[in-house]
Protein backbone atom coordinates (compact mmCIF):
# COMPACT_ATOMS: atom_id res chain seq x y z
CA UNK A 1 0.00 0.00 0.00
CA UNK A 2 1.20 3.30 -1.00
CA UNK A 3 -0.39 6.40 0.86
CA UNK A 4 0.21 10.30 -0.54
CA UNK A 5 -0.27 13.13 2.07
CA UNK A 6 -0.88 16.38 -0.07
CA UNK A 7 0.73 19.43 2.82
CA UNK A 8 1.30 22.96 2.75
CA UNK A 9 3.33 25.23 4.01
CA UNK A 10 2.15 28.66 5.37
CA UNK A 11 2.60 31.32 7.40
CA UNK A 12 1.77 31.13 11.19
CA UNK A 13 -1.91 30.17 11.33
CA UNK A 14 -1.93 31.54 14.97
CA UNK A 15 -0.75 35.23 13.97
CA UNK A 16 -3.86 37.31 16.44
CA UNK A 17 -5.63 40.01 14.08
CA UNK A 18 -4.13 43.00 15.45
CA UNK A 19 -0.73 41.58 14.31
CA UNK A 20 -1.45 40.61 10.77
CA UNK A 21 0.04 42.47 7.89
CA UNK A 22 0.10 42.31 4.30
CA UNK A 23 2.46 42.71 1.32
CA UNK A 24 1.55 43.06 -2.13
CA UNK A 25 -2.18 41.23 -0.84
CA UNK A 26 0.09 37.85 0.95
CA UNK A 27 0.73 37.64 4.39
CA UNK A 28 4.08 39.44 5.36
CA UNK A 29 7.01 37.43 4.88
CA UNK A 30 8.51 37.55 8.57
CA UNK A 31 5.75 35.35 9.64
CA UNK A 32 6.76 31.89 10.95
CA UNK A 33 6.33 28.94 8.18
CA UNK A 34 4.58 25.91 9.52
CA UNK A 35 2.69 22.97 8.00
CA UNK A 36 -0.75 23.94 8.16
CA UNK A 37 -2.75 22.80 10.59
CA UNK A 38 -5.51 20.16 8.84
CA UNK A 39 -2.69 19.00 6.65
CA UNK A 40 -0.24 17.87 10.27
CA UNK A 41 -3.85 15.88 10.79
CA UNK A 42 -4.01 14.21 7.53
CA UNK A 43 0.29 13.35 8.26
CA UNK A 44 -0.68 11.79 11.47
CA UNK A 45 -3.15 9.85 10.01
CA UNK A 46 -0.96 8.72 7.29
CA UNK A 47 1.37 7.48 9.69
CA UNK A 48 -0.89 5.21 11.93
CA UNK A 49 -2.08 3.74 8.41
CA UNK A 50 1.29 3.24 7.73
CA UNK A 51 2.05 1.53 10.73
CA UNK A 52 -1.22 -0.60 10.87
CA UNK A 53 -0.77 -1.66 6.95
CA UNK A 54 3.11 -1.46 6.56
CA UNK A 55 1.84 0.85 4.22
CA UNK A 56 4.48 3.41 2.60
CA UNK A 57 3.97 7.08 3.14
CA UNK A 58 5.11 10.24 0.50
CA UNK A 59 4.52 13.89 1.13
CA UNK A 60 4.07 15.57 -1.74
CA UNK A 61 4.14 20.09 -1.20
CA UNK A 62 3.65 22.24 -4.02
CA UNK A 63 5.71 25.41 -2.71
CA UNK A 64 8.90 27.29 -2.19
CA UNK A 65 12.51 25.16 -2.30
CA UNK A 66 12.64 26.80 1.42
CA UNK A 67 10.46 25.50 2.98
CA UNK A 68 11.73 21.83 2.69
CA UNK A 69 13.00 22.31 6.28
CA UNK A 70 9.78 22.51 7.47
CA UNK A 71 8.16 19.84 5.90
CA UNK A 72 11.01 17.74 7.06
CA UNK A 73 8.59 17.56 10.45
CA UNK A 74 6.46 15.43 8.43
CA UNK A 75 9.62 13.14 7.57
CA UNK A 76 10.60 13.18 11.56
CA UNK A 77 6.55 12.09 12.18
CA UNK A 78 6.42 8.95 10.16
CA UNK A 79 6.64 10.10 6.50
CA UNK A 80 9.09 7.81 4.13
CA UNK A 81 10.16 10.61 1.74
CA UNK A 82 9.29 14.12 0.13
CA UNK A 83 8.45 15.21 -2.73
CA UNK A 84 8.95 18.83 -3.54
CA UNK A 85 6.93 21.04 -6.60
CA UNK A 86 9.03 23.96 -6.40
CA UNK A 87 5.98 26.71 -7.15
CA UNK A 88 5.09 29.88 -6.16
CA UNK A 89 0.98 29.80 -7.55
CA UNK A 90 -1.81 30.13 -5.26
CA UNK A 91 -4.16 29.26 -7.54
CA UNK A 92 -6.53 25.71 -6.62
CA UNK A 93 -6.18 24.92 -10.68
CA UNK A 94 -2.21 25.14 -10.86
CA UNK A 95 -1.41 23.65 -7.72
CA UNK A 96 -4.08 20.76 -8.14
CA UNK A 97 -2.68 20.43 -11.89
CA UNK A 98 0.81 20.27 -10.34
CA UNK A 99 -0.16 17.70 -7.24
CA UNK A 100 -2.12 15.45 -9.61
CA UNK A 101 1.43 15.13 -12.02
CA UNK A 102 3.38 14.33 -8.64
CA UNK A 103 0.80 11.63 -7.99
CA UNK A 104 1.23 10.06 -11.52
CA UNK A 105 4.44 9.86 -11.25
CA UNK A 106 5.31 8.61 -8.28
CA UNK A 107 2.75 6.08 -10.25
CA UNK A 108 1.51 2.91 -7.99
CA UNK A 109 -0.47 5.43 -5.22
CA UNK A 110 -3.53 3.55 -3.43
CA UNK A 111 -5.01 6.44 -1.50
CA UNK A 112 -4.31 10.15 -1.26
CA UNK A 113 -4.92 12.51 1.60
CA UNK A 114 -5.15 16.07 2.35
CA UNK A 115 -5.79 19.00 4.68
CA UNK A 116 -9.80 19.58 5.23
CA UNK A 117 -8.66 23.37 4.37
CA UNK A 118 -5.65 25.01 3.93
CA UNK A 119 -4.23 27.10 6.50
CA UNK A 120 -3.73 30.39 4.52
CA UNK A 121 -6.28 30.00 1.21
CA UNK A 122 -9.04 28.28 3.83
CA UNK A 123 -10.81 27.36 0.90
CA UNK A 124 -11.02 23.67 0.91
CA UNK A 125 -10.83 22.91 -2.90
CA UNK A 126 -7.39 21.76 -4.09
CA UNK A 127 -7.70 18.35 -2.80
CA UNK A 128 -11.57 18.08 -4.74
CA UNK A 129 -10.12 19.51 -7.57
CA UNK A 130 -7.03 17.13 -7.64
CA UNK A 131 -9.63 14.04 -7.20
CA UNK A 132 -11.47 15.28 -10.50
CA UNK A 133 -8.09 15.46 -12.00
CA UNK A 134 -7.37 12.03 -11.41
CA UNK A 135 -10.32 10.76 -11.60
CA UNK A 136 -11.31 8.87 -8.50
CA UNK A 137 -13.87 9.84 -5.95
CA UNK A 138 -13.12 12.17 -3.16
CA UNK A 139 -14.67 11.86 -0.06
CA UNK A 140 -14.09 15.45 2.57
CA UNK A 141 -14.08 15.75 6.39
CA UNK A 142 -12.96 12.43 7.15
CA UNK A 143 -11.86 11.03 10.45
CA UNK A 144 -11.09 7.36 10.65
CA UNK A 145 -9.89 4.93 7.52
CA UNK A 146 -10.20 1.29 7.40
CA UNK A 147 -8.79 -0.63 4.80
CA UNK A 148 -9.69 -4.64 4.07
CA UNK A 149 -9.54 -6.59 0.18
CA UNK A 150 -8.70 -3.31 -1.37
CA UNK A 151 -11.78 -1.44 0.35
CA UNK A 152 -11.48 1.47 2.24
CA UNK A 153 -14.08 2.20 4.76
CA UNK A 154 -13.81 5.63 5.92
CA UNK A 155 -16.41 7.90 8.62
CA UNK A 156 -17.01 11.38 7.34
CA UNK A 157 -18.29 14.02 10.14
CA UNK A 158 -21.04 15.99 8.67
CA UNK A 159 -22.86 18.76 10.36
CA UNK A 160 -25.02 16.73 12.50
CA UNK A 161 -23.74 13.46 12.75
CA UNK A 162 -20.91 10.85 11.39
CA UNK A 163 -21.53 9.05 8.09
CA UNK A 164 -19.71 5.50 7.36
CA UNK A 165 -18.88 5.14 4.02
CA UNK A 166 -17.11 2.17 1.68
CA UNK A 167 -15.27 2.52 -1.83
CA UNK A 168 -13.04 0.77 -3.50
CA UNK A 169 -9.73 1.89 -5.68
CA UNK A 170 -7.90 4.66 -5.73
CA UNK A 171 -9.64 7.58 -4.04
CA UNK A 172 -8.90 10.94 -2.23
CA UNK A 173 -9.66 12.12 1.33
CA UNK A 174 -9.68 14.87 3.14
CA UNK A 175 -9.35 14.64 6.76
CA UNK A 176 -10.81 16.87 9.31
CA UNK A 177 -9.27 17.05 13.14
CA UNK A 178 -10.44 14.53 15.90
CA UNK A 179 -8.61 13.45 18.79
CA UNK A 180 -6.94 10.60 17.78
CA UNK A 181 -5.34 12.20 14.80
CA UNK A 182 -3.86 15.15 16.83
CA UNK A 183 -0.46 15.39 15.42
CA UNK A 184 2.40 13.85 17.51
CA UNK A 185 5.35 15.49 18.19
CA UNK A 186 8.10 13.69 16.83
CA UNK A 187 10.96 12.40 18.91
CA UNK A 188 14.60 14.12 18.66
CA UNK A 189 16.29 10.68 17.28
CA UNK A 190 13.33 11.05 14.53
CA UNK A 191 14.17 14.63 13.69
CA UNK A 192 17.69 13.52 13.53
CA UNK A 193 16.16 10.84 11.21
CA UNK A 194 14.50 12.61 9.17
CA UNK A 195 17.67 14.88 8.22
CA UNK A 196 18.66 11.41 6.04
CA UNK A 197 15.36 10.49 4.40
CA UNK A 198 14.97 11.21 0.45
CA UNK A 199 13.80 13.99 -0.96
CA UNK A 200 12.53 14.59 -4.49
CA UNK A 201 12.32 18.03 -6.08
CA UNK A 202 10.10 18.17 -9.24
CA UNK A 203 9.91 21.74 -11.06
CA UNK A 204 6.90 22.57 -11.84
CA UNK A 205 4.11 23.36 -14.73
CA UNK A 206 1.88 26.66 -15.00
CA UNK A 207 -1.55 25.51 -14.93
CA UNK A 208 -5.18 26.52 -17.22
CA UNK A 209 -5.89 28.99 -13.77
CA UNK A 210 -9.28 28.95 -12.05
CA UNK A 211 -10.84 31.02 -14.08
CA UNK A 212 -11.32 33.46 -11.30
CA UNK A 213 -9.28 36.78 -10.91
CA UNK A 214 -8.12 38.01 -7.62
CA UNK A 215 -9.54 41.90 -7.34
CA UNK A 216 -7.85 42.73 -3.78
CA UNK A 217 -7.10 41.74 -0.26
CA UNK A 218 -7.79 43.82 2.57
CA UNK A 219 -7.15 43.42 6.84
CA UNK A 220 -11.29 44.41 8.12
CA UNK A 221 -10.87 47.00 10.21
CA UNK A 222 -11.96 45.39 13.90
CA UNK A 223 -13.30 48.18 16.53
CA UNK A 224 -14.21 46.71 19.49
CA UNK A 225 -13.91 48.11 23.23
CA UNK A 226 -14.26 45.68 26.00
CA UNK A 227 -15.72 46.97 29.04
CA UNK A 228 -13.59 45.12 32.12
CA UNK A 229 -16.19 44.25 34.91
CA UNK A 230 -14.32 44.32 38.10
CA UNK A 231 -13.55 41.11 39.44
CA UNK A 232 -13.21 41.86 43.43
CA UNK A 233 -16.21 39.92 44.57
CA UNK A 234 -17.11 37.35 42.16
CA UNK A 235 -20.85 37.43 43.60
CA UNK A 236 -21.18 40.97 42.46
CA UNK A 237 -19.50 40.40 39.73
CA UNK A 238 -21.66 37.87 38.29
CA UNK A 239 -24.68 40.34 39.19
CA UNK A 240 -23.06 43.31 37.30
CA UNK A 241 -22.53 41.28 34.16
CA UNK A 242 -25.88 40.07 34.36
CA UNK A 243 -27.35 43.09 34.85
CA UNK A 244 -25.17 45.15 32.42
CA UNK A 245 -26.29 42.62 29.69
CA UNK A 246 -29.73 43.04 30.00
CA UNK A 247 -29.39 47.21 30.40
CA UNK A 248 -27.73 46.56 27.07
CA UNK A 249 -30.66 44.66 25.65
CA UNK A 250 -28.77 41.57 24.93
CA UNK A 251 -30.71 39.15 26.98
CA UNK B 1 -27.99 34.17 -15.40
CA UNK B 2 -29.33 30.73 -15.20
CA UNK B 3 -29.05 29.45 -11.93
CA UNK B 4 -29.29 26.18 -9.94
CA UNK B 5 -28.97 25.27 -6.48
CA UNK B 6 -27.82 21.81 -4.64
CA UNK B 7 -28.63 21.52 -1.42
CA UNK B 8 -30.69 18.88 0.93
CA UNK B 9 -34.18 19.71 1.70
CA UNK B 10 -32.97 22.13 5.17
CA UNK B 11 -35.22 25.22 5.05
CA UNK B 12 -32.29 27.69 6.45
CA UNK B 13 -29.94 26.35 4.32
CA UNK B 14 -32.45 26.68 1.54
CA UNK B 15 -33.31 30.46 3.01
CA UNK B 16 -29.83 31.09 2.69
CA UNK B 17 -29.27 30.22 -0.98
CA UNK B 18 -32.34 32.04 -2.51
CA UNK B 19 -31.02 35.13 -0.90
CA UNK B 20 -27.71 34.41 -2.47
CA UNK B 21 -29.29 33.58 -5.51
CA UNK B 22 -31.49 36.78 -6.12
CA UNK B 23 -28.01 38.65 -7.00
CA UNK B 24 -27.96 36.66 -10.61
CA UNK B 25 -31.11 36.02 -11.07
CA UNK B 26 -35.26 36.32 -10.17
CA UNK B 27 -35.90 32.59 -9.69
CA UNK B 28 -33.37 29.75 -9.67
CA UNK B 29 -33.65 26.27 -10.86
CA UNK B 30 -32.77 23.80 -7.70
CA UNK B 31 -31.74 20.30 -7.38
CA UNK B 32 -32.91 19.23 -3.94
CA UNK B 33 -31.41 16.23 -2.15
CA UNK B 34 -33.84 14.31 0.20
CA UNK B 35 -37.23 13.06 0.72
CA UNK B 36 -40.76 15.37 1.02
CA UNK B 37 -41.85 18.59 -0.32
CA UNK B 38 -39.51 21.48 -1.57
CA UNK B 39 -40.13 24.42 0.23
CA UNK B 40 -39.47 27.72 -1.94
CA UNK B 41 -40.60 28.69 -5.31
CA UNK B 42 -38.28 27.50 -7.87
CA UNK B 43 -38.72 27.71 -11.67
CA UNK B 44 -38.04 23.62 -11.91
CA UNK B 45 -37.23 20.91 -9.41
CA UNK B 46 -35.40 18.40 -9.59
CA UNK B 47 -35.26 15.89 -6.77
CA UNK B 48 -32.88 12.94 -5.70
CA UNK B 49 -32.30 10.69 -2.75
CA UNK B 50 -28.88 10.21 -3.51
CA UNK B 51 -27.30 12.09 -0.85
CA UNK B 52 -23.39 11.27 -1.07
CA UNK B 53 -21.52 14.24 -3.26
CA UNK B 54 -19.32 11.91 -4.84
CA UNK B 55 -22.38 9.75 -6.14
CA UNK B 56 -23.74 12.83 -7.60
CA UNK B 57 -21.01 14.68 -9.36
CA UNK B 58 -21.99 12.84 -12.66
CA UNK B 59 -25.51 13.88 -13.02
CA UNK B 60 -25.18 17.32 -12.14
CA UNK B 61 -22.67 17.79 -14.44
CA UNK B 62 -25.26 16.30 -17.44
CA UNK B 63 -27.84 18.40 -16.15
CA UNK B 64 -25.85 21.86 -16.11
CA UNK B 65 -24.23 20.92 -19.29
CA UNK B 66 -27.49 19.76 -20.66
CA UNK B 67 -29.53 23.39 -19.78
CA UNK B 68 -26.54 25.53 -19.47
CA UNK B 69 -26.54 26.52 -15.98
CA UNK B 70 -24.05 29.94 -15.78
CA UNK B 71 -24.01 30.09 -11.91
CA UNK B 72 -24.56 26.43 -9.59
CA UNK B 73 -24.66 27.53 -5.95
CA UNK B 74 -24.35 25.60 -3.10
CA UNK B 75 -23.83 25.79 1.17
CA UNK B 76 -20.44 25.37 2.17
CA UNK B 77 -21.25 22.16 4.00
CA UNK B 78 -20.25 18.88 3.62
CA UNK B 79 -22.27 18.26 0.76
CA UNK B 80 -20.72 21.70 -0.97
CA UNK B 81 -17.41 20.28 -0.57
CA UNK B 82 -17.90 16.68 -1.63
CA UNK B 83 -19.09 17.97 -5.26
CA UNK B 84 -17.65 21.10 -5.56
CA UNK B 85 -14.11 20.28 -6.75
CA UNK B 86 -14.82 17.39 -8.78
CA UNK B 87 -17.45 19.36 -10.63
CA UNK B 88 -15.54 22.34 -11.59
CA UNK B 89 -13.04 19.19 -12.77
CA UNK B 90 -15.75 18.00 -14.89
CA UNK B 91 -17.04 21.13 -16.39
CA UNK B 92 -14.16 23.50 -16.48
CA UNK B 93 -16.26 25.66 -14.59
CA UNK B 94 -14.88 28.51 -12.51
CA UNK B 95 -15.17 28.49 -9.00
CA UNK B 96 -15.24 30.00 -5.54
CA UNK B 97 -15.78 28.36 -2.01
CA UNK B 98 -16.52 29.07 1.15
CA UNK B 99 -17.99 32.69 0.00
CA UNK B 100 -19.56 35.37 2.50
CA UNK B 101 -20.61 38.02 0.52
CA UNK B 102 -22.13 38.72 -3.51
CA UNK B 103 -21.58 42.42 -4.07
CA UNK B 104 -24.13 43.80 -6.37
CA UNK B 105 -20.85 44.25 -9.42
CA UNK B 106 -20.83 40.24 -9.05
CA UNK B 107 -17.72 40.06 -7.23
CA UNK B 108 -17.53 37.50 -4.29
CA UNK B 109 -15.98 37.93 -1.24
CA UNK B 110 -14.60 35.55 0.64
CA UNK B 111 -11.90 35.48 4.17
CA UNK B 112 -8.39 34.07 3.49
CA UNK B 113 -5.81 33.98 6.77
CA UNK B 114 -8.31 32.39 8.91
CA UNK B 115 -10.48 35.31 8.60
CA UNK B 116 -7.73 37.75 8.89
CA UNK B 117 -7.92 39.29 5.58
CA UNK B 118 -10.99 39.28 3.26
CA UNK B 119 -10.30 38.48 -0.79
CA UNK B 120 -12.71 39.66 -3.90
CA UNK B 121 -12.62 37.81 -6.76
CA UNK B 122 -14.50 37.75 -9.88
CA UNK B 123 -15.61 35.26 -11.99
CA UNK B 124 -13.99 35.04 -15.67
CA UNK B 125 -16.18 32.40 -17.40
CA UNK B 126 -19.07 30.48 -16.76
CA UNK B 127 -20.40 28.08 -15.50
CA UNK B 128 -19.28 29.33 -12.09
CA UNK B 129 -19.50 27.34 -9.15
CA UNK B 130 -19.97 29.22 -6.00
CA UNK B 131 -20.10 27.59 -2.10
CA UNK B 132 -21.08 30.18 0.76
CA UNK B 133 -20.61 29.90 4.04
CA UNK B 134 -23.85 29.53 5.94
CA UNK B 135 -24.99 32.52 8.23
CA UNK B 136 -23.54 34.75 6.23
CA UNK B 137 -26.64 35.68 3.88
CA UNK B 138 -30.03 36.68 5.70
CA UNK B 139 -32.64 33.59 5.22
CA UNK B 140 -35.33 34.43 2.61
CA UNK B 141 -38.70 33.40 3.66
CA UNK B 142 -39.06 30.48 1.29
CA UNK B 143 -42.94 30.78 0.21
CA UNK B 144 -45.46 27.72 -0.82
CA UNK B 145 -43.55 24.84 -2.11
CA UNK B 146 -42.22 23.34 -5.43
CA UNK B 147 -43.60 20.07 -7.28
CA UNK B 148 -40.51 18.08 -8.59
CA UNK B 149 -39.42 15.65 -11.17
CA UNK B 150 -36.98 12.98 -10.60
CA UNK B 151 -33.35 13.60 -11.25
CA UNK B 152 -31.59 10.47 -12.69
CA UNK B 153 -28.89 9.44 -10.70
CA UNK B 154 -26.67 6.52 -11.55
CA UNK B 155 -24.77 4.50 -9.70
CA UNK B 156 -21.80 5.82 -8.16
CA UNK B 157 -18.51 4.91 -6.68
CA UNK B 158 -19.13 5.15 -3.06
CA UNK B 159 -21.52 3.07 -0.57
CA UNK B 160 -23.40 4.06 2.22
CA UNK B 161 -22.85 1.66 5.06
CA UNK B 162 -24.43 3.45 8.15
CA UNK B 163 -25.47 7.40 9.29
CA UNK B 164 -25.37 8.39 12.69
CA UNK B 165 -27.47 11.61 12.90
CA UNK B 166 -26.66 12.66 16.89
CA UNK B 167 -29.67 14.62 18.20
CA UNK B 168 -28.50 17.74 19.40
CA UNK B 169 -30.06 18.22 22.93
CA UNK B 170 -32.28 21.61 23.03
CA UNK B 171 -31.43 23.98 20.98
CA UNK B 172 -29.13 23.40 17.85
CA UNK B 173 -26.42 25.71 17.80
CA UNK B 174 -27.04 27.71 15.03
CA UNK B 175 -30.48 28.51 16.27
CA UNK B 176 -29.60 29.52 19.91
CA UNK B 177 -29.84 32.74 21.02
CA UNK B 178 -27.30 32.32 23.92
CA UNK B 179 -24.39 29.98 23.50
CA UNK B 180 -22.12 28.98 26.10
CA UNK B 181 -18.73 28.33 24.83
CA UNK B 182 -15.99 26.28 26.37
CA UNK B 183 -12.19 26.12 24.97
CA UNK B 184 -9.29 23.91 25.88
CA UNK B 185 -8.73 26.46 29.33
CA UNK B 186 -12.03 24.22 30.70
CA UNK B 187 -9.09 21.84 31.34
CA UNK B 188 -11.29 18.36 31.17
CA UNK B 189 -14.23 17.26 29.57
CA UNK B 190 -16.04 16.89 33.42
CA UNK B 191 -15.92 20.67 33.43
CA UNK B 192 -18.36 21.17 30.89
CA UNK B 193 -21.45 20.31 33.10
CA UNK B 194 -21.36 23.66 34.46
CA UNK B 195 -21.96 24.97 30.95
CA UNK B 196 -24.98 23.03 30.39
CA UNK B 197 -25.99 24.22 33.98
CA UNK B 198 -25.64 27.86 32.76
CA UNK B 199 -26.97 27.36 29.05
CA UNK B 200 -29.82 25.81 30.75
CA UNK B 201 -31.21 28.91 32.28
CA UNK B 202 -31.64 30.92 29.34
CA UNK B 203 -34.63 30.25 26.86
CA UNK B 204 -32.65 29.53 23.83
CA UNK B 205 -29.41 28.49 24.99
CA UNK B 206 -26.64 26.19 24.15
CA UNK B 207 -23.47 24.63 24.70
CA UNK B 208 -20.79 25.06 21.94
CA UNK B 209 -16.45 24.46 21.95
CA UNK B 210 -13.75 25.63 20.29
CA UNK B 211 -11.11 23.16 18.18
CA UNK B 212 -9.02 23.36 21.56
CA UNK B 213 -11.75 21.46 23.54
CA UNK B 214 -12.72 18.79 20.50
CA UNK B 215 -8.95 18.19 20.18
CA UNK B 216 -8.82 17.17 23.52
CA UNK B 217 -11.81 14.99 23.29
CA UNK B 218 -13.90 16.70 25.98
CA UNK B 219 -17.16 17.04 23.73
CA UNK B 220 -18.07 16.04 20.39
CA UNK B 221 -16.90 17.77 16.83
CA UNK B 222 -20.29 18.64 16.18
CA UNK B 223 -20.19 21.53 18.57
CA UNK B 224 -17.30 23.04 17.45
CA UNK B 225 -17.60 26.73 16.45
CA UNK B 226 -15.48 28.59 13.95
CA UNK B 227 -14.35 28.87 11.01
CA UNK B 228 -14.75 24.92 10.13
CA UNK B 229 -17.37 24.30 12.89
CA UNK B 230 -20.89 25.84 13.20
CA UNK B 231 -21.37 29.57 12.14
CA UNK B 232 -23.70 30.83 15.09
CA UNK B 233 -24.92 34.30 15.63
CA UNK B 234 -26.43 34.53 19.14
CA UNK B 235 -26.86 37.87 20.68
CA UNK B 236 -24.50 36.78 23.93
CA UNK B 237 -21.89 34.37 23.30
CA UNK B 238 -20.25 33.85 26.54
CA UNK B 239 -16.17 32.39 25.50
CA UNK B 240 -14.97 30.57 28.38
CA UNK B 241 -10.67 29.61 28.38
CA UNK B 242 -11.43 30.24 24.51
CA UNK B 243 -7.86 32.11 23.17
CA UNK B 244 -9.49 33.43 20.38
CA UNK B 245 -7.61 32.68 17.38
CA UNK B 246 -8.99 34.35 14.76
CA UNK B 247 -10.37 30.89 13.19
CA UNK B 248 -12.75 30.68 16.22
CA UNK B 249 -13.84 34.10 15.81
CA UNK B 250 -14.83 33.61 11.90
CA UNK B 251 -17.66 31.35 13.49
CA UNK B 252 -19.14 34.69 15.38
CA UNK B 253 -18.73 37.37 13.20
CA UNK B 254 -22.53 38.29 13.72
CA UNK B 255 -22.65 37.35 17.47
CA UNK B 256 -24.13 40.71 18.62
CA UNK B 257 -22.40 40.34 22.52
CA UNK B 258 -19.33 38.43 23.02
CA UNK B 259 -18.32 38.50 26.60
CA UNK B 260 -14.86 36.27 27.32
CA UNK B 261 -13.87 34.74 30.94
CA UNK B 262 -10.35 34.36 30.56
CA UNK B 263 -7.07 34.00 33.17
CA UNK B 264 -4.97 35.65 31.08
CA UNK B 265 -5.63 39.34 30.14
CA UNK B 266 -3.49 39.30 27.09
CA UNK B 267 -5.95 36.98 25.55
CA UNK B 268 -7.64 38.01 21.36
CA UNK B 269 -10.66 37.37 22.57
CA UNK B 270 -10.74 40.19 24.89
CA UNK B 271 -10.47 42.27 21.53
CA UNK B 272 -13.80 40.94 20.15
CA UNK B 273 -15.54 40.81 23.34
CA UNK B 274 -17.81 43.49 24.65
CA UNK B 275 -17.58 42.20 28.18
CA UNK B 276 -14.54 40.80 29.75
CA UNK B 277 -14.05 38.87 32.84
CA UNK B 278 -10.22 38.41 33.61
CA UNK B 279 -10.22 35.38 36.13
CA UNK B 280 -10.48 31.62 36.25
CA UNK B 281 -13.74 30.76 34.79
CA UNK B 282 -14.13 28.59 38.24
CA UNK B 283 -14.02 31.11 40.34
CA UNK B 284 -17.32 32.91 38.54
CA UNK B 285 -19.20 30.42 36.43
CA UNK B 286 -20.67 29.57 39.60
CA UNK B 287 -21.69 32.58 40.32
CA UNK B 288 -23.30 33.38 37.35
CA UNK B 289 -25.22 29.89 37.43
CA UNK B 290 -26.21 30.85 41.11
CA UNK B 291 -27.36 34.61 40.35
CA UNK B 292 -29.47 32.95 37.16
CA UNK B 293 -30.95 30.28 39.95
CA UNK B 294 -31.52 32.57 42.23
CA UNK B 295 -33.49 35.04 39.74
CA UNK B 296 -35.41 31.96 38.02
C1 LIG C 1 -7.57 26.06 8.88
C2 LIG C 1 -7.87 26.16 10.35
C3 LIG C 1 -9.19 26.09 10.76
C4 LIG C 1 -9.52 26.18 12.12
N1 LIG C 1 -10.84 26.13 12.48
C5 LIG C 1 -11.17 26.34 13.78
C6 LIG C 1 -12.55 26.36 14.20
O1 LIG C 1 -13.47 26.18 13.40
N2 LIG C 1 -12.82 26.57 15.52
C7 LIG C 1 -11.83 26.76 16.45
O2 LIG C 1 -12.16 26.96 17.63
N3 LIG C 1 -10.52 26.71 16.09
C8 LIG C 1 -10.19 26.49 14.78
N4 LIG C 1 -8.85 26.43 14.43
C9 LIG C 1 -7.83 26.35 15.51
C10 LIG C 1 -7.45 27.69 16.11
O3 LIG C 1 -6.38 28.25 15.36
C11 LIG C 1 -6.97 27.51 17.57
O4 LIG C 1 -5.94 26.58 17.61
C12 LIG C 1 -8.09 27.03 18.53
O5 LIG C 1 -9.25 27.85 18.36
C13 LIG C 1 -7.60 27.11 19.96
O6 LIG C 1 -8.58 26.65 20.87
P1 LIG C 1 -8.69 27.26 22.35
O7 LIG C 1 -8.85 28.73 22.28
O8 LIG C 1 -9.70 26.48 23.08
O9 LIG C 1 -7.29 26.83 22.97
P2 LIG C 1 -6.01 27.67 23.41
O10 LIG C 1 -5.53 28.52 22.28
O11 LIG C 1 -5.09 26.69 24.00
O12 LIG C 1 -6.55 28.68 24.53
C14 LIG C 1 -6.95 28.32 25.81
C15 LIG C 1 -7.25 29.60 26.58
O13 LIG C 1 -7.78 29.27 27.85
C16 LIG C 1 -7.28 30.19 28.81
N5 LIG C 1 -7.37 29.54 30.13
C17 LIG C 1 -6.66 28.46 30.58
N6 LIG C 1 -7.08 28.11 31.80
C18 LIG C 1 -8.08 28.96 32.15
C19 LIG C 1 -8.92 29.09 33.30
N7 LIG C 1 -8.82 28.24 34.31
N8 LIG C 1 -9.84 30.09 33.31
C20 LIG C 1 -9.95 30.96 32.27
N9 LIG C 1 -9.19 30.87 31.16
C21 LIG C 1 -8.27 29.88 31.09
C22 LIG C 1 -5.86 30.48 28.35
O14 LIG C 1 -5.42 31.73 28.87
C23 LIG C 1 -6.03 30.48 26.83
O15 LIG C 1 -6.28 31.80 26.34
C24 LIG C 1 -8.50 26.33 13.08
C25 LIG C 1 -7.17 26.40 12.66
C26 LIG C 1 -6.85 26.32 11.32
C27 LIG C 1 -5.42 26.42 10.91
N1 LIG D 1 0.57 23.92 -2.25
C1 LIG D 1 0.08 22.77 -1.80
N2 LIG D 1 0.89 21.69 -1.64
C2 LIG D 1 0.41 20.52 -1.16
N3 LIG D 1 -0.87 20.33 -0.81
C3 LIG D 1 -1.71 21.37 -0.95
C4 LIG D 1 -1.30 22.63 -1.44
N4 LIG D 1 -2.37 23.45 -1.46
C5 LIG D 1 -3.41 22.74 -0.98
N5 LIG D 1 -3.03 21.48 -0.68
C6 LIG D 1 -3.84 20.38 -0.08
O1 LIG D 1 -5.22 20.65 -0.33
C7 LIG D 1 -5.89 20.94 0.90
C8 LIG D 1 -6.94 22.00 0.66
O2 LIG D 1 -6.31 23.21 0.29
P1 LIG D 1 -7.13 24.55 -0.02
O3 LIG D 1 -8.03 24.27 -1.16
O4 LIG D 1 -6.10 25.59 -0.33
O5 LIG D 1 -7.90 24.87 1.25
C9 LIG D 1 -4.79 21.32 1.88
O6 LIG D 1 -5.19 21.09 3.21
C10 LIG D 1 -3.65 20.42 1.43
O7 LIG D 1 -3.81 19.10 1.91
Amino acid sequence: MHIAVLAKVVPDYAVPSSDFELVDNRAHAKYTRMIGLYDENAIETGVQLKQKYGASLTVISYGRDSDVPVLRKALAMGADRLVMIQGESDDAYTVAANLKLAIEKLGNVDMILAGQQSADMDRGLVHGLTAGMLGCPFIPQVSRISSENGVWTVDQIMENGVREMSVSGKAVFSITSVPENVPRIPAVRDIFGAKKKPVEKMVSVSGNGACVTEISVEIPILTSVCELIPMDDPGVMAQTLLKRLREARYL
Amino acid sequence: MKTLIVEIIEPNRLGELMTASRKFCDQPDIVAIGTGDIPGSYHVAYQTQECIGANLTASLGDLIKTNGYEIVLMSATTLGASIAGPLAILLSASIITEATGITDDSMIERPIYGGKAVARYKADTWPLILTIRRKYFEKDTLNGQTSSIPLPVSAGPVKLVTEKIEKAEGVPLEDAEVIVTGGRGMGGAENFSMLKDMAGYFPKGAVGASRGAVDEGWVSPSLQIGQTGKIVAPSVYFAIGVSGASQHLAGIANAKCVVAINKDEEANIFKRARFGLVCDYKNVIPEIVRALREES
